[in-house]
């Protein structure tokens, strides 16, 4: 049986957290898709508030504490990622970003990303098209086309009316789960100390090699 | 094994007293600081480049040149010397200056730099920061090994019938390491000449180290330099001591609390266990330095940071008296205990004459008379081979001149 590596990053602030909750209704579906076709999931959750101060000392110091570079380590291998943050002030949360900061640029390319968000109001809920979205673009990554926000009346009976909120998370988890069982990115994973481009490829190619 | 002190040059506020010194000041420590390692019986002093505050150090060779004046047997280096931004013409002649007025005590560390401003300021591209790193290195390489180089690359003017003088001393080249927090095409670089790797280890936890010098051993042995174990390896560490720790970690803690590079992040202590900063008894300094052995093997350089983030200078000389008198001893003979016999020591001059001419007299470059002509008639010197020199030089020769040029 295939098994495919999904990471979930969640940057929600308090216990418990909705943008958690939203994260988890994502990846069940995601996984629950993916299990239809025969492929099983390994998941690995992150909780950014428990990163927070290690993501601060990275920015600082630049180098990553062991348990904030285990989670590097894990969205660099991954072959699918669920990145879920509440909107703050029309935007992603600081610590979101400041997470996104401290990966490596290179990290995300070909990376299928399905973004969800939470805010109060469904006002909000074009943050994810016009902020989080470019983010992922700009690192190479794959967001799918639907981003799926909960508004604090999603969790109710009525919603923005238009779709429910089961419904809009289904749908991205669809788009989400048929490029993940595509990707064969976390086969891909190089290693930088394999080096690639040994020093006669740097010269340009007199060593020999 | 060589065990020294590297500084990074910073004039940082003594958050203990508010106070910060002035150039003049910092600079003038800086030398009695030099000259004490010395005098405690340390082997190597190593001094950074930059060229913005709150760093003094502009200009290396200017300075070691004057240590090298006050000095005797101190090893004078640089931690790094930018490959990058400086012209790999003046590298070449600066450090050969350097190597004869020091009497052979010079070597340098190659880096790229970690200010990005510093790119523009004299006229690159950051972005190209490593294809210039080597290519301004395969240059600064033939240049002191090649009486007369022609030369055409991307990033500085083409060179035809160019001589950089002096003449490396003995026609032995300084030795170089070339330093590296994170770049692996760094310790390919070192490897693929046979030069030593310093990694700059302080900033970054024992697995990172670990696996750029494994890298690096692994590549030396593939370019057919030596085994892995005999690569040349260089560490940094940094280090507060008082003979209690408990002293050690109440007086240094404001610093490291306060200072630019370490403030405000993480606890002093899950710094000290995450990279190699130790703060405590000498003999807690000697156990941890011993350690660095478990995850690089046996290795050549060891340099302390010891004066940076705004410790007074009587403090830097109390921990330089405590290097010399309790700690490095111990090191120099446990480290030697379970050496193997193949492993080799950190190249000097000497050992490089040595192994260049055995017993013969080194030669020593005379300038032939002036003929005003340097081009058709090999080397302008007259006591080499002409064209002799130029085909022992790099492996790469001409063939690698036109490549580079048609890139």
């Amino acid at each position: 049986m295939t098994t495919k590596k999904l990471v979930i990053v969640s940057s929600g602030l308090s216990t418990p957290s909705s943008t958690r909750q939203l994260a988890d209704r994502l990846v069940s579906d995601a996984a629950g898709l993916l299990g239809e076709r025969g492929i099983e999931v390994e998941v690995k959750v992150f909780e950014l508030r428990d990163l927070a101060h290690d993501i601060t000392n990275h920015l600082l110091l630049g180098f990553a504490p062991p348990k904030l570079q285990a989670a590097l380590d894990a969205v660099a291998a991954a072959d699918g990622l669920i990145a879920v943050t509440p909107i703050f002030t029309t935007s992603y949360a600081g610590l979101f970003k400041s997470f996104i900061d401290v990966i490596d640029p290179d990290a995300l390319t070909d990376l299928p990303v399905l973004i969800g968000a939470t805010g109060g109001t469904p006002r909000h809920s074009l943050a994810i098209d016009y902020a989080i979205r470019p983010l992922f673009t700009y690192l190479h990554a794959i967001p799918v086309t639907t981003g799926v926000f909960a508004a604090t009346g999603d969790w109710g009976d009525g919603g923005d009316g238009v779709r429910s909120l089961p419904d809009r998370i289904f749908r991205g988890a669809k788009e989400f789960a048929d490029l993940v069982e595509r990707t064969d990115r976390s086969d891909r994973v190089s290693d930088p100390f394999s080096l690639d481009r040994p020093m006669g490829h740097l010269l340009g190619g007199l060593a020999g090699e | 094994m060589q065990f020294g002190i590297f500084t990074v040059s910073d004039i940082t506020q003594d958050p203990t007293t508010g106070r910060t010194p002035s150039e003049a000041e910092r600079i003038q420590a800086t030398l009695t600081i030099a000259k004490h390692a010395e005098e405690v019986g340390l082997d190597v002093f190593a001094l950074g480049e930059h060229h913005n505050p709150p760093f003094w150090s502009s200009s290396p060779t200017t300075t070691l040149a004057y240590i090298a004046g006050q000095t005797s047997t101190l090893q004078l280096s640089t931690a790094t010397t930018l490959i990058t931004t400086n012209d790999p013409v003046k590298l070449a002649e600066d450090y050969a200056m350097l190597q004869h007025v020091s009497g052979g005590r010079a070597d340098l560390m190659l880096g790229r730099g970690n200010t990005g401003p510093v790119y523009p300021w004299f006229g690159k591209d950051i972005r190209q920061g490593l294809p210039i790193a080597i290519e301004s290195y395969e240059l600064l390489h033939r240049l002191w090994r090649e009486d007369v180089v022609d030369w055409e690359g991307k990033f500085r003017t083409p060179l035809q019938g160019f001589t950089s003088t002096p003449r490396p001393l003995d026609d032995v080249p300084p030795f170089v390491w070339h330093g590296s927090i994170r770049t692996p095409e760094v310790a390919e670089q070192a490897a693929y000449y046979g030069d030593g790797f310093f990694a700059n280890h302080i900033f970054w936890p024992a697995s990172h180290t670990a696996r750029m010098i494994a890298l690096y051993r692994q590549r030396y042995e593939h370019h057919g330099h030596g085994t892995a174990a005999q690569a040349i390896v260089g560490l940094g560490g940094q280090v507060f001591m008082r003979k209690n720790s408990q002293d050690a970690v109440n007086e240094f803690r404001p610093y490291f609390d306060n200072a630019p590079v370490y403030g405000h992040g993480p606890s002093m202590e899950d710094f000290t266990q995450q990279t190699p900063l130790t703060v405590g008894s000498p003999q807690e300094v000697i156990d941890r330095t011993l350690g660095f052995r478990d995850y690089v093997g046996d290795y050549q350089r060891q340099l302390w940071l010891i004066d940076h983030a705004g410790l007074p200078l009587k403090t830097v000389l109390e921990q330089l008296d405590l290097l010399g008198e309790e700690v490095v001893p111990v090191l120099r003979r446990e480290f030697a205990k379970d050496r193997p016999a193949d492993v080799p020591d950190a190249p000097t001059h000497a050992s490089l004459v040595a192994a260049k001419y055995g017993d013969a007299a080194p030669r020593q470059a005379t300038p032939r008379a002036n003929r005003g002509d340097n081009l058709t008639a090999g080397s302008p010197y007259q006591d080499a081979e002409p064209v002799a020199a130029a085909a022992s030089g790099s492996s790469f020769g001409p063939a690698a001149t036109r490549t580079a040029g048609a890139r």
